[in-house]
């Protein structure tokens, strides 16, 4: 049986650069023009295959909070990769890339695999932002780069296949939780009290 | 602001070293442009708010760690800034190097052994890079592999592994001022020193509501109690009774009899019928107890005061203790993963997937009241935006002295300390620990220490994160001070070595912050001038141990709003959300003039006005 690895994976960017689409897109293979601002929605999830792991994204999206620069350290927890969406018709968008990378460096874990996602390349007519800007940022940071369409199902599952890869192979150490605890409604009641 | 949670919030290094300056500066706020009060109309009134927050005193800062190299020195980001992602055999490469690793990556990692720090690649500081430690060495060397093939850096590498070896676990790791400041992001220092009891409201609020999914905790391991100027493990579990080397089997039996009595008190009310009217500690003296075990329940178990806690008091707290025990493991409570401030930011995040929409970096200039209906019906910021809602939840410490006229606060003093060993050394150098210290003087407040290890993320690798809390006396530093120095050892590195003759090492303080928090909690909303009854106040953080206070005060505030909803119910499940066909879009940046700019889903959300009530969220802790 193939080893299922969870793997949290943040979305940051501008708000209307299309963030919450390509996980649709990515996830439900669904594009929808009215998308209303990410509600109810914790994390979307899905599980591809690579190498002989199965890898299952948890892809948290940032529910608005980008909007007012709002989001909070604990949104960057334990993410094992974060996807930074700019849009090519927005040269301010590029801009702010900057910014969350930033941000990915103050709070983010280590060796977190980044991702730039210059969607919207249906749209190429009113392109703002060149490829190449685009590139050179990428290999300055050593991020990941790729053009996407989430209306036209362009490159989104390549950049996911692209993390995946990047993803380092599992630490043996790194097994288990490290005792932590999560708490969950379905608890194992153990009454196994002091006296 | 820029963090979520006021008082509430947590810090890393560099940003605890802001919040003090900024807690130090007096900014004259009157200077500010009056330009606000235009937007007052004729029928309105404006209650001015605070600008600054002074719930915040005294703060004092010391560092005694080697602080030669510390003058510019910068916290080391997480990322690094290398190309290695486009090697094509990259894969190997790291193969390979981790081979070379392994033999001294199985001696030294610890639990946390996933962390590696890159940090000591972007830092260009040879000279505390040479100071760290194995394990540190080693994730470095495991680092530079893992980065670039070159061979030398593997054999430099593998050579600072095997200097640094031989030296591992004899001695504490000197830790540096530098150091700290280039780990900087490793600590997450809270302003409140809180535990969660394993049965108490907040475990209960945080799993019913699903908030719990954005948290991790860690177990307390151990609880400690100060006796005759030793630190000792108190057995508080079954098993820990039992194994206990400390106890004599008299002493186990009496220990074990005591408290299975306590866990059914009201059972057997003619035990203790006739001491109702004593003390708790008067009690205990009646029972068949030794004066050590007397001090475990008094002080380490129950938590109460010597001086003043009845029998029923102390039987109570000692009930509760024992139902925490073996919820989650073998102490009664649990410690959030990064700090006591990922739980306002876990309610945040809950609130936003769901529509609520924070702002920070915004201040709140005033509350504009309608003269007519004495209503409150909208706050201005400092931009000079009006901002409308029908409910507004403020805390305390915005409202200025008009408002709080003869308010008297308490004070709680705080510590914080990052040491570079346990109070009580043993096997496991992660131990996550509480400790109530007695006062010197009957009627004095006792001291609550809370000791925190790294894999908790709150602190760096080898150091230790110190929470002392107590009810002021004082100011901060002259309350616990005292303490400080009965457990620490507070001199530099070359005043030790010459002191380092006879006794027992005491761990070392490497740097030390004390202040005062004003305690708001348990003021009436009475006492607050004038009001409109659509204001909320709320109070920040108070000194107790639990989180009891905040959590029912956050439902009590809900109720008074909206007494037919449930409060935090547990959240729909993602599919079963329809969302409305004609829920636009908004394109503008947020705050119009109404607060309707959230598109409400369908009536499975409970949908109870949060739109309405969440723009003051950036100031409600913890609800």
């Amino acid at each position: 049986m193939m080893a299922i690895r969870e793997l949290k994976v943040c979305l940051l960017g501008d708000t209307g650069v299309g963030k919450s689409s390509i996980v649709c897109r990515f996830v439900q293979d669904h594009f929808d023009h009215n998308i209303s601002p990410t509600i109810g929605a914790s994390f979307m999830t899905k599980t591809v295959p690579c190498g002989n792991e199965l890898h299952k994204f948890l892809i948290w999206d940032t529910a608005g909070q980008e909007r007012f620069h709002s989001l909070a350290p604990m949104y960057y927890r334990g993410s094992a990769a974060a996807v930074i969406v700019y849009d090519i018709t927005k040269q301010d968008s590029f801009h702010t890339l900057k910014k969350w990378v930033k941000e990915l460096k103050e709070h983010g874990p280590e060796n977190i695999v980044m991702a730039i996602a210059g969607n919207k390349c249906d749209l190429s007519d009113l392109r703002e932002v060149p490829m190449k800007d685009a590139k050179e940022y990428a290999e300055s940071i050593g991020a990941i780069v790729v053009e996407t369409s989430a209306k036209n199902a362009i490159n989104i599952e390549e950049l996911f296949q692209g993390i995946s890869r990047q993803i380092p192979p599992l630490d043996p150490h790194e097994n288990g939780n490290n005792g932590s605890i999560k708490l969950g409604k379905q608890t194992t009641q153990t009454t196994r009290r002091c006296c | 602001r820029n963090y979520y949670g006021g008082n509430w919030a947590s810090f890393s290094f560099s940003g605890l070293c802001s919040w003090i300056r900024e807690n130090k500066q007096k900014r004259d706020v009157r200077e500010e442009s009056d330009d606000w009060r235009k937007l007052i109309l004729e029928t309105e009134e404006a209650i001015s708010l605070n600008m600054k927050d002074n719930t915040i005193q005294h703060i004092e800062y010391i560092c005694y760690a080697n602080q030669d190299l510390a003058e510019d020195v910068n916290e080391a980001g997480a990322l690094r800034k290398l190309s290695a992602f486009g090697v094509s055999d990259n894969g190997e490469a790291t193969q390979g190097s981790e081979k070379e690793c392994q033999p001294v990556e199985s001696q030294s990692l610890g639990p946390e052994s996933c962390e590696v720090s890159p940090e000591s690649i972007t830092c260009n500081d040879p000279e505390s890079a040479t100071e760290r430690s194995d394990a540190e060495m080693t994730s470095e060397s495991e680092n530079l592999c893992d980065a670039t093939s070159d061979e030398s850096a593997l054999e430099k590498g593998k050579m600072e592994n095997a200097s640094t070896a031989e030296t591992a676990a004899l001695e504490p790791k000197k830790i540096t001022y530098t150091q700290i400041v280039i780990e900087g992001r490793r600590f997450n220092i809270d302003l409140v020193s809180k535990l969660l009891y394993s049965r108490g409201l907040l475990i209960d609020l945080l799993t019913k509501s699903n908030v719990s999914r954005y948290a991790e905790f860690k177990n307390v391991t151990r609880i400690l109690a100060f006796q005759e100027g030793r630190v000792e493990q108190v057995p508080c579990s079954r098993a820990d009774v039992f194994n206990s080397r400390q106890l004599t089997m008299v002493e186990k039996r009496m220990l074990m009899k005591f408290l299975t009595f306590c866990l059914d008190y009201e059972q057997h009310p003619n035990e203790y019928e006739d001491y109702k009217e004593y003390k708790f500690s008067e009690y205990l003296k009646t029972q068949k107890l030794t004066s050590n075990l007397q001090h475990f329940i008094l002080h380490s178990i129950a938590m109460v005061s010597e001086a003043d806690s009845g029998t029923i008091d102390g039987l109570k707290a000692t009930k509760k203790f024992l139902q925490c025990l073996g919820r989650y493991g073998n102490t009664p409570f649990l410690f959030p993963l990064y700090g006591q401030g990922e739980i306002p930011q876990c309610f945040c995040r809950m609130c936003a997937v769901f529509g609520g929409i924070y702002c920070l970096r915004h201040s709140v200039k005033c509350l504009v009241v309608d003269k007519e209906s004495g209503r409150c019906k909208a706050m201005i910021d400092h931009f000079g935006q009006r901002i409308s809602a029908k409910y507004f939840v403020v805390e305390d410490s915005y409202f200025s002295e008009k408002t709080c006229t003869n308010m008297c606060y308490r004070q709680i003093s705080r510590a914080v300390l990052i040491t570079d060993q346990s109070i009580l050394k043993t096997d496991s150098d992660q131990q996550i620990s509480i400790l109530t210290v007695p006062p010197e003087e009957l009627g004095l407040p006792a001291i609550r220490i809370i000791e925190l290890c790294s894999s908790t993320m709150t602190c760096m690798r080898n150091t230790y994160l110190v929470h002392f809390t107590c009810s002021s006396t004082k100011t901060a530093k002259e309350d616990l001070e005292p303490i400080v120095q009965k457990l620490f050892s507070l001199n530099s590195e070359t005043e030790r070595e010459s002191e380092n003759e006879g006794g027992p090492e005491k761990p070392r303080v490497l740097w030390a912050l004390y202040f005062n928090m004003r305690d708001s909690s348990g003021i009436d909303k009475n006492s607050y001038d004038s009001l409109p009854s659509n204001v909320y106040v709320c109070s920040g953080p108070d000194c107790e141990l639990g989180s009891d206070y905040a959590v029912k005060q956050a439902e009590t505030i809900f109720q008074e709003m909206f007494p037919n909803e449930e409060f935090c119910p547990p959240p729909p499940n993602p599919e079963d959300i329809i969302y409305d066909g004609d829920g636009t879009q908004t394109e503008d940046p947020g705050f119009s003039n109404s607060s309707n700019v959230i598109t409400k889903p369908s009536p499975e959300e409970n949908s109870g006005g949060d739109g309405d009530s969440n723009q003051f969220s950036e100031e409600q802790h913890e609800e």
